[in-house]
């Protein structure tokens, strides 16, 4: 944290100093608390925060800008970077989206659309692993993290034997997902399962009741559900703050209305809440991931209409329209009939929409992203006033956000 | 300023947003910048308390150049069930607006509308009136032109490349050429050094 007892450049001219007991602060961009590159100025009296103004724009890539460049299935290897903790929840809602231009939700083979659910919902959970493990940092628990990153090695392990890389993996394609589970996944991810519920109870004991933590949570950040609403607040932020919406029971997609789970709620809309809100949600994630892997029957896992999904690796060798089909689809892409369309995910963070825009090329008109970090995030405004500096950490944390989705 | 030779996007699209009435994943409405703010109020008053987006799209070619997408969520403002929630309704308010032409904020209607417009003001270039904070959020205060126009280069403007360093510009050296210069040097003393050791 730099010290400075004049306004800093960024500043717009209503953070000027009122009188002269309020100091401004500039807390990051590189400040370890702040979960990537945000920079808060903080007006201050003391240690209470007079008023908080967050700086984003440090991670700013011009993704957006990017996807207009390339073909439809190009723009996904940037979007998938956006989020970069749950690169298949971008990926999916994202397909999703292109799937509804192109009119073809209908030819998504079913085996293509339970590993979807399979992937965002380890994805989820994997996320939420490292939100707990920084935030636990955040608050000074420096063991809950190894546990954590460990739980999350387990799913980015099955992550990388499904798509090939542990981080971006690129598995949802559109069509459906690229090639089917290898060999002795399902084996792994049935060990995975077996001993999820224990790794939950060793979580939770790490934290839940531990009395520090409890004072530094519990009446921190509190937002009401008006408020919650009202900063356009999704996913497990609004759900803390007792508004049950979640995109896969209100707008249900991939099937995700057949699948027995709840949606945690809490009413107090704190910072615990919020914690809370969470674990619950990697419970019920790992009961929607063992659903799915008792529904899992063999089956093709790519659309086999070969204007839009490319055809089987197998066929290339033997079939020269396999090979001509892929090799068009390679070279200039596929071409969406032109239209706009929402399409939104439940993602670890909230809801996560793509507004895309197609003028029947091949390559995304526009692709506009409804990025759930920035709208969590910039409720920061409302919550910190009034509070402790220290408070405000806990209050970032609480909220999730991963920059390379807020400044895209 | 974007420079001038850069090549202009693809931009076939004049208006792809009506053609399609068929992906009804919203209500999908059609407002003039003039009447903006007051459907919007009486959305905001009909229940649509969540603001869930605000997009800009870039249509070069149409006469009034930018399509700003407002996206809402009719959501109860009190602790609600999913059964309680249900589906709730969406709507989508698609607002063509021209070049310099200024839209009415909504950033007092709905909160986080505060960020939203400041991202279209920054990479669109699109201002809001009455806005309480205008100026830029993603690139930085000094940044000209605005990104997610389509006449804006991909690789951004134009820019002097710095000079190659002088090492740089030599060129090719045929192998089994001795070397000159500093290294030259070098060896000359690890020679030596050689031939004090033994």
């Amino acid at each position: 944290m730099s010290v400075s007892s004049t306004p800093l450049e960024p500043l717009g001219s209503e953070v000027l100093l009122q009188d002269g007991n309020a100091m401004v602060l500039s807390m990051g961009p590189q400040h370890p608390s702040t979960h990537g590159v945000l920079q808060i100025m903080l007006e201050i009296e003391g240690e209470t925060v007079v008023k908080a103004e967050p700086e984003i724009g440090y991670l700013h890539t011009g993704i957006e800008k990017t996807a207009e460049n390339l073909f439809w299935t190009q723009a996904q290897t940037v979007i998938e970077r956006m989020d970069y903790l749950a690169p298949e929840s971008n990926a999916l809602c994202y397909c999703l989206a292109v799937e509804k231009l192109l009119g073809v939700e209908a030819e998504i083979p079913e085996r293509a659309t339970l590993i979807r659910v399979l992937v965002a919902e380890l994805t989820r959970i994997a996320s939420h692993c490292v939100w707990l493990g920084t935030h636990g940092i955040d608050l000074g628990a420096l063991s809950i993290f190894f546990y954590c990153f460990d739980l999350r090695e387990n799913i980015l392990d099955l992550q990388e034997a499904a798509g090939g890389a542990r981080m971006h993996p690129n598995y949802v394609r559109v069509g459906g997902v690229n090639g089917d589970l290898p060999d002795g996944f399902l084996t792994r991810l049935d060990a995975l399962i077996e001993k999820f519920p224990g790794r939950m109870r060793e979580l939770r004991a790490l934290l839940q009741k531990n009395p520090i933590f409890q004072d530094r949570t519990i009446d921190v950040g509190i937002v009401s559900a008006e408020q919650a609403v009202g900063w356009a607040l999704t996913g497990p932020a609004l759900r803390a703050s007792g508004v049950a919406y979640d995109v896969r029971r209100a707008f249900p997609y991939c099937g995700y209305d057949k699948y027995e789970f709840d949606v945690p709620t809490r009413k107090e809309g704190d910072a615990y809440a919020r914690f809370l809100v969470r674990l619950d949600e990697m419970d019920e994630a790992m009961r929607i991931v063992a659903q799915v892997r008792k529904a899992l029957r063999p089956g093709p896992t790519m659309s086999s209409n070969v204007k839009f999904a490319p055809p089987p690796k197998e066929t290339i060798a033997i079939s020269m329209e396999a090979l001509i089909h892929h090799f068009k689809l390679v070279s200039e892409g596929f071409r969406v009939p032109p239209g706009d369309v929402y399409a939104s995910v439940e993602g670890p963070r909230g809801e996560l929409g793509y507004y895309v825009v197609s003028d029947g090329g091949n390559r995304p008109y526009r692709v506009r992203t409804r990025p759930p970090s920035l709208y969590n995030l910039q409720a920061l405004k409302g919550m910190a006033p009034g509070n402790l500096i220290a408070d405000l950490v806990v209050m970032i944390g609480s909220m999730d956000p991963v920059f390379g989705e807020v400044d895209r | 300023m974007p420079s001038p030779q850069a090549p202009p996007m693809a931009g076939t699209a004049i208006d792809p947003t009506s053609v399609r009435p068929d992906l009804a994943d919203a209500q999908i409405e059609r407002v003039a910048p003039a009447s903006l703010r007051a459907r919007l109020e009486a959305l905001k008053s009909e229940g649509y308390a969540m603001l869930l987006d605000i997009g800009g799209v870039d249509y070069p070619r149409r006469d009034a150049r930018f399509d700003v997408v407002y996206h809402l969520l009719k959501l109860p403002v009190s602790s609600a069930t999913v059964q309680e929630i249900g589906t709730p309704n969406r709507i989508r308010v698609l607002c063509a607006v021209p070049e310099n032409v200024a839209l009415p904020t909504v950033s007092d209607l709905w909160k986080n509308a505060d960020w939203a417009e400041r991202e279209i003001f920054d990479l669109f270039g699109i201002r809001f009136d009455g806005h309480p904070d205008m100026r830029r959020i993603q690139m930085p205060t000094h940044w000209e032109g605005h990104p997610l126009r389509k006449d804006y280069p991909v690789r951004g403007p134009a820019r002097e490349r710095a000079p190659r360093p002088d090492f740089a510009n030599k060129g090719n050296v045929p192998a089994g050429t001795p070397p000159t210069g500093k290294s030259a040097q070098v060896l000359e003393e690890q020679n030596v050094a050689q031939d004090h050791k033994r």
